[in-house]
């Protein structure tokens, strides 16, 4: 287990995975990225100005809590929360759009796109984009449409054009196909930002970086809170942005278990479900090499979560290094248990919690066990649940109208 | 380099001998369905084509327009994997031996396929085109291993010079220049650019170099045909293809093939 921080390579690999598995078009595109963000990430005034973004725009840094009520119901370790819940916006991409936002004026870009499938990354952007009157489009599975529609309605406030996506399964993965096909036709004027450690080099570590300012102030709040790292520090997995942004920083502390959670759907021996750690084999899907959900011909199979942010079919290619290198370990746990645990969340800590979010919840389930009443277990509270308020209300059988 | 002369190399050859233009023409397999695949391959032929380029579908082909997109979901409907393409394959080369076939498709499904794909050239396979792998990617480092198999790479209007240098030495049979910024089937054309690209391309290869993505008319066969070696055409034939779907009469589709071919060699 050596140099996993040093990575990717300069290819863009993290051990075997990562890379730039991409149509020719946007080869010269990412090496364009590639460079100017090698020039600016350590750039005095180029720092200062994402600083000031992430303080004064943003709310950082967001506070470590002690969930005292949700300690003593698993009266196992002290469990503490990361609350990425309080950014502007709601939810941890807020860290990766305002630092992106910044290279692609520097870049001289006039249009920005993303993809969205709980639609947190596409008010993020669209947030951003505002800032800075920039044109902004958004795709956005037509499924998730449907089930993020407090979203869609936020970011359209926003001024972004919102694009329901049709194709294939009508989730995120096919919103990154869709933004792709925009980006090879528009690859002049457009900035994609992309809002997981996912797609070709060098967007992995881009997004990573930009969020790791999570897993830095947990460094110092921990050290000053309960004077020592973490024992354990859980974040849910889809993409992996947030879970990669928590646990960079700790990577070398060997003493801090780093646990993933994946979404388990309708039950990982169902099949459906979106846990390509757990219940995948290593493929190539939009740009990257990684751990993935697919049949024995290379097709990629329909994924199945209760979160429409977890509802993807791949994961960041640096997950899957840490998963084989044994760094970090990845569980899943189902859409029942990601409802309890909404609802104990909720009913314990006044903290009502995003649903991927959940999931990292629900994992104490399954670990709180392991871990003596004097550790101490971060939760990476990745995003908030008004926007799922919706989902929770059907799936109890309830009508809001 | 112990590198193999295939049929590819072969039709080239005697293209650069008549300073003939090559018509390839690009059909996704099992769209309607692998029987009709094998009868528009032999129409195609006798129609005036050359090579064919069988679309291997994918459940995300991201460098495809919503024309070839869907063709891929009907295919893929149709259970259509590649050992399928290979036995259709070997089915065409019961009546035809010369005309080359060219796979192209993503890098996912060769890749599931490592293993058959080194028995691909058996069956009558001459060459992959992947669009989704760097232009200058070695077969082998990414775990196909056939020398029988040529690589085709694509060379866009943003690459950049010195990687056009490096494409060119990693590709055999031929170069295929992406006419446009864009999906397949996109309609941005720029036939002056495109020459320059084209003539520098040439400058760095002996390789043919094909254009390809949005050829739609004859008129645009034409003009791409006066600056390169020969055109691909795929989103329109699809397109009929899908609109012949129930009748499956391809009457149409020959004619304007032909008059395809007749353009190059005006």
């Amino acid at each position: 287990m050596n140099n996993l921080t040093d990575l990717p390579n300069p290819d863009g690999f993290f051990g075997d995975y990562g890379g730039k598995f991409v149509p020719e078009t946007l080869m010269h595109a990412l090496k364009e990225l590639d460079e100017i963000y090698a020039k600016l990430k350590n750039n005095p005034e180029f720092i200062e100005e994402i600083d000031q973004d992430l303080v004064q725009f943003v709310g950082r840094p967001s506070p470590l809590y002690f969930a005292k009520r949700l300690t003593d119901y698993y009266s196992g370790p002290q469990i503490w929360l990361k609350r990425e819940d309080l950014n502007h916006t709601g939810a941890h991409k807020i860290n990766n759009t305002v630092g992106q936002i910044l290279l692609a004026k520097a870049m001289g870009k006039k249009r920005i796109i993303a993809e969205t499938g709980a639609g947190q990354h596409g008010v993020a952007t669209a947030t951003v984009a505002a800032r800075l009157g920039l044109e902004c489009h958004i795709y956005m599975g037509a499924a998730d449409v449907k089930r993020q529609s407090l979203n869609v309605y936020r970011i359209k406030l926003l001024g972004a054009k919102v694009h329901a996506v049709d194709s294939g399964t009508a989730t995120l993965k096919d919103a990154l196909n869709e933004a792709m096909r925009d980006w090879v036709t528009n690859i002049e004027d457009t900035y994609y930002i992309i809002g997981s450690v996912t797609g070709p080099h060098p967007y992995p570590m881009i997004v990573r970086d930009f969020n790791a300012i999570v897993g830095r102030e947990l460094r110092k709040q921990s050290m000053e809170q309960f004077m020592q790292y973490p024992d354990a520090i859980v974040a849910c997995v889809g993409g992996g942005s947030n879970a990669m942004g928590i646990f960079y920083p700790f990577l070398e502390e060997s003493n801090v278990d780093l646990i993933g959670v994946e979404a388990a759907g309708s039950g990982l021996m169902s099949g459906k479900h979106a846990a390509p750690l757990n219940d995948g084999e290593p493929g190539i899907l939009h740009g990257a090499k990684s751990y993935l959900m697919q049949d024995e011909n290379g097709q990629v199979v329909d994924t199945h979560s209760i979160s429409a942010g977890l509802d993807y079919p791949g994961v960041g290619p640096e997950h899957s290094n840490l998963k084989d290198s044994g760094r970090a370990n990845y569980i899943a746990v189902d859409d029942d248990e990601v409802l309890s645990s909404f609802h104990l969340v909720t009913k314990l800590e006044g903290i009502m919690p995003a649903l991927e979010t959940a999931h990292a919840f629900a994992a104490l389930e399954h670990i709180a066990k392991n871990y003596k009443s004097n550790q101490h277990v971060v939760i990476n509270v990745s995003g908030r649940g008004d926007k799922d308020i919706n989902t929770v209300a059907t799936m109890d059988g309830i009508s809001l109208d | 380099m112990g590198y193999l002369l295939t049929r590819l190399d072969e039709k080239i050859l005697s293209f650069n001998k008549t300073s003939k233009k090559a018509l390839v023409a690009y059909l996704v397999a099992g769209d309607p369905d692998l029987d009709s695949t094998l009868e528009l391959m032999h129409g195609f032929v006798s129609a005036g084509v050359d090579i064919l380029e069988i679309g291997v579908p994918f459940t995300d082909p991201i460098a495809e327009g919503p024309i070839i997109q869907a063709a891929h979901d009907r295919a893929l409907k149709n259970n259509t994997s590649l050992n399928n393409i290979f036995q259709l394959v070997e089915r065409f080369r019961e009546k035809n031996t010369d005309t080359p076939i060219i796979l192209m498709g993503y890098i996912n499904t060769f890749l599931a396929n490592a293993e058959a794909l080194k028995e691909a050239h058996q069956s009558g396979t001459d060459a992959v085109l992947i669009v989704d792998i760097p232009g200058e990617s070695n077969l082998e480092d990414l775990g196909i291993k056939n020398e029988h198999l040529a690589s085709i790479s694509l060379i866009a209007p943003t690459t950049s010079e010195d990687r056009i240098g490096k494409i060119c030495n990693s590709s055999s049979g031929f170069i295929y220049y992406v006419t446009l910024r864009g999906v397949t089937g996109s309609s941005h054309l720029n036939i002056q650019e495109a020459e320059s690209n084209i003539n520098y391309i040439r400058s760095q290869t002996s390789l043919p170099v094909f254009a390809g993505f949005g050829i739609k008319t004859p008129d645009d066969a034409f003009n791409l045909s006066k600056i390169s070696d020969g055109i691909v055409i795929g989103s329109s034939l699809v397109q009929m293809i899908h609109e012949q779907s129930d009748q499956k009469e391809y009457k149409k589709i020959y004619n304007y093939l032909h008059e395809m071919a007749e353009a190059i060699s005006r």
